[in-house]
């Protein structure tokens, strides 16, 4: 095949994929306005789409999201900032020697496969209900992912390019600024993207769970009310956020990642 | 009118690759009329891209051709012929989820030999190729060469007539090549079996047939047919005869102008396997 | 210079008990600090929570809101297992299905499902349904992306050489696509167990009236970290467990790969 016909291919089975999500959502949303408008469905259980939509326009005017939305992504900042420095810092550290990594790598695995939202309690317990405790699970969550594939990516360049740039006469600083860091991105940078999405889920997801204010908060406030058309509406805001942030964040990993 | 002389009869064979009018639409091989003998073995070879393994996949019926048809053992090809026609490919085609022996086994049961004669059979296909100790390892278990010599051990448990070889060893080091490539030849002074056998290597070429096709740049066709009148089992000692550099000399002149041309034309390697 | 040696050959012979030294002084640590230096009304010592893990068993209601999350996690599990498996077949093995309906599992799978959880509540009661319902909804994109990924992952040419052996329809789906996907399926069910995990225990820590939630709530808002990292303790082993038995069978069944 040759490269034009590669990307054109690529074009088409992209534009596919976006027709399919387009059809299957349009689907859902009529299945969705039949079910609550001619079936009958309880209110209480599926709010009227149309509903929903009013909602939505008015948590959008009123412009009452903004502290919620601005805490969230406070704190989805502030523990990214945290498990980043951290994972990378623990990731280099521990990938300069084989060693290291042999005693590390396996722990940070394992320590990985619990599921860590069950520090939430014990952060609370320390933190209390407020940000903080939110900030401390995102920046756990996110720490692992980070650490374990900044570890994975220097530790799968090539030996052959160390060594020949060994031959050239480079400096060890010069090794990791012109070898090891630029073999190690693409690998480091999908950690990264990682960390960020899973915090950025743990943060909402905190929220959810026990705390004062926050998009997470809104949601379980608003089912606690029953004010369902509201709560939807609410659903589909942060959903769409955090498909944006994605969005972006993959975005921003492949340019760096092409970049390099 | 059939022959029983005639292994492999190929007439009028072209094959294009891609939809007409579409820009990949290429000419893989050009037309081909040739008819090969029972029994021997036949190389082909020629620059990347030339069409060499699109006929082998023909003559196995791996691939419908555009145009043409091809006779096995006197039947028309259209599809595997399990019963004539037995395959080694370049990279290991072993399951690797089965022991050597359970690939053997499951060649046998696809090939729908009753399960009281598949045991024996395994065997004794492993005792020839020199592999009986190593039934029941896994392929990754094995080298590359033990690899190809097992998946040779599946393909001769079949029992057919026909052998096709798509650079069975064109993945491995020179010294095994050289220690499977005498092997080889044992064999085949032993069997009636016709062999056709795609390669890249010159030497092997000339050491392993009993006569070669050269094909020429892509879109190939067969340029010339050489006879190795030298009876099988070959020595290491034919390497060094005066009779294997003259012909392997004849086979580079007849190679040269058409791998430079491949070359120039800015062809990859293998993209067109 | 030479200490650092010693250390990197000790390490590179023998990394089990390396990494058991890093675990024992990581709990060292922690017991100093919880002992002289923080408050015991935030940390309790790992001697201390391990001497007193009876307490959180005898702590009425414990006991079985640990058997009712094992019951969730086990059942949904099992949900998640048979609807990937399925799913993934369907998805996986026709490419008409594969262009059509995979851009549609990715889009879901990109939903924070979080979001929606207090719907699973309402829809399903704070009981176990609830719990399990939201396990399967997490556990099962993991298994149906891995199967989908490990179907067309096959070398071509083992197919050719099936067909060219004479292997029926069957035959290639029972000896050659099958045993192909076993490593997958497997790989997606330890992915599979690690979302079910993640989504019974989001959903028992959120629902704070009965079940774990409760205990977590109730024991954070006693001060009294020693049965809260008890609880946790005792969860965490219960994860743990779970994972390396589908890790040991996907070990098992993955053999021939090495």
């Amino acid at each position: 095949m040759t490269a034009r016909g590669v990307v054109a291919a690529r074009r088409q089975t992209r534009w596919r994929s976006g027709l399919a999500q387009i059809v299957f959502l349009l689907a859902v949303v009529i299945l969705w306005w039949l079910a609550a408008n001619r079936w009958g469905a309880s209110p209480l259980l599926l709010p009227k789409p149309q509903l929903v939509f009013f909602e939505l326009v008015d948590i959008l005017r009123s412009g009452e999201f903004w502290p919620d939305l601005l805490l969230t992504l406070g704190e989805a900042a502030a523990a990214f900032a945290i498990s980043a420095t951290l994972g990378l810092a623990t990731g280099f550290f521990v990938s300069v020697s084989p060693a290291l990594v042999k005693v590390f790598e396996p722990l940070l695995a394992a320590v990985n496969a619990v599921p860590i939202i069950l520090f939430l309690p014990l952060y609370i317990l320390f933190f209390g209900l407020g940000a903080p405790s939110k900030i401390a699970l995102g920046a756990t969550i996110g720490f692992f992912p980070i650490a374990l594939n900044t570890i994975a990516g220097f530790s799968s360049v090539d030996r052959l390019y160390v060594r020949s740039a060994r031959s050239m006469g480079a400096s060890p600083a010069k090794l990791v600024r012109h070898v090891l860091v630029p073999g190690a991105l693409p690998i480091v940078l999908t950690g990264l993207r990682m960390g960020f999405t899973v915090t950025l889920l743990s943060i909402i997801g905190s929220e959810t769970i026990a705390s004062l204010a926050g998009l997470g908060h809104q949601i379980v406030n608003l089912a606690e009310a029953m004010e369902m058309p509201r709560m939807f509406a609410y659903i589909v805001f942060v959903i769409v956020i955090a498909a944006t942030l994605n969005a972006i964040v993959t975005r921003f990993e492949k340019r760096a990642a092409a970049r390099r | 009118m059939r022959d029983p002389e005639i292994a492999v009869k190929i007439k009028n064979v072209a094959h294009y690759f891609g939809e007409a009018g579409d820009a990949k639409h290429m000419l893989a091989l050009r037309e081909t009329t040739i008819d090969f003998r029972r029994g021997g073995l036949l190389a082909l070879i020629g620059p990347s891209g030339c069409g060499k393994t699109t006929l082998l996949n023909v003559i196995g019926g791996l691939l419908t051709p555009t145009q043409g048809s091809v006779d096995v053992c006197g039947k028309t090809v259209n599809g595997p012929m399990p019963r004539e026609i037995a395959y080694v490919f370049q990279e290991s085609a072993l399951f690797p989820w089965n022991t050597i022996k359970e690939n053997i086994h499951l060649g046998l049961l696809f090939q729908g030999v009753p399960k009281n004669q598949r045991e024996d059979r395994a065997r004794q296909s492993l005792e020839t190729v020199g592999l009986g100790e190593f039934a029941n390892h896994y392929p990754g278990q094995l080298s590359g060469g033990m690899r190809q010599r097992a998946a040779l051990a599946r393909a001769l448990s079949l029992d057919t007539p026909v052998l096709l070889m798509d650079e069975p060893f064109g993945a491995l080091d020179e010294q095994t090549r050289m220690v499977l490539g005498e092997d080889l030849s044992v064999l085949l002074s032993r069997t009636q079996k016709t062999i056709i056998f795609v390669t890249h290597s010159l030497g092997e070429a000339v050491f392993l047939a009993d006569q070669v096709a050269v094909f020429s740049a892509r879109p190939g066709r067969i340029k010339e047919v050489i006879a190795v009148d030298e009876p099988h089992p070959r020595r290491s000692g034919f390497v060094k005869a005066e009779k294997f550099t003259r012909l392997r000399n004849q086979l580079y002149d007849l190679l040269h102008d058409e791998i430079r041309k491949t070359v120039d034309q800015g062809s990859r390697p293998g993209a067109f396997l | 210079m030479n200490v650092g040696r010693f250390m990197s050959r000790f390490v590179t012979r023998y990394p089990g008990w390396s990494r058991l030294a890093v675990v024992v002084l990581f709990f060292a640590l922690w017991e100093i600090l919880a002992r002289f230096w923080i408050d015991k009304m935030f940390l309790s010592p790992p001697s201390r929570v391990y001497g007193e893990i009876g307490k959180v068993f005898a702590t009425k209601g414990v006991p079985e809101a640990l058997g009712v999350t094992f019951f969730e996690l086990g059942v949904a599990f099992a949900f998640a297992v048979m609807i990937g498996l399925a799913l993934g077949l369907a998805i996986g093995l026709n490419s008409f299905a594969r262009r059509s309906f995979m851009p549609i599992v990715l889009l879901l799978y990109g939903i924070p499902q979080i979001t929606i959880l207090p719907l699973f509540i309402l829809y399903f009661g704070i009981g176990a349904p609830s719990k399990i319902a939201f396990g399967v909804t997490h556990g099962v994109f993991p298994i149906v992306l891995t199967l989908v990924a490990g179907v067309q992952n096959l070398k071509p040419v083992l197919m050719t050489s099936a067909r060219s052996m004479g292997a029926s329809r069957w035959h290639i789906l029972r000896y050659v696509l099958f045993p192909h996907m076993v490593p997958s399926l497997f790989a997606g069910m330890r992915l599979g167990m690690a979302g079910v995990l993640l989504g019974v225990l989001l959903a028992e820590l959120y629902v704070s009236i009965s079940g774990i939630g409760h205990f977590t709530s109730m024991f954070t808002q006693a001060f009294d970290p020693t049965r809260l990292l008890g609880l946790i303790s005792i969860l965490a082993a219960m994860a743990i467990a779970l994972n390396e038995i589908v890790r040991r069978a996907e070990a098992h069944f993955s053999k021939w790969r090495a």
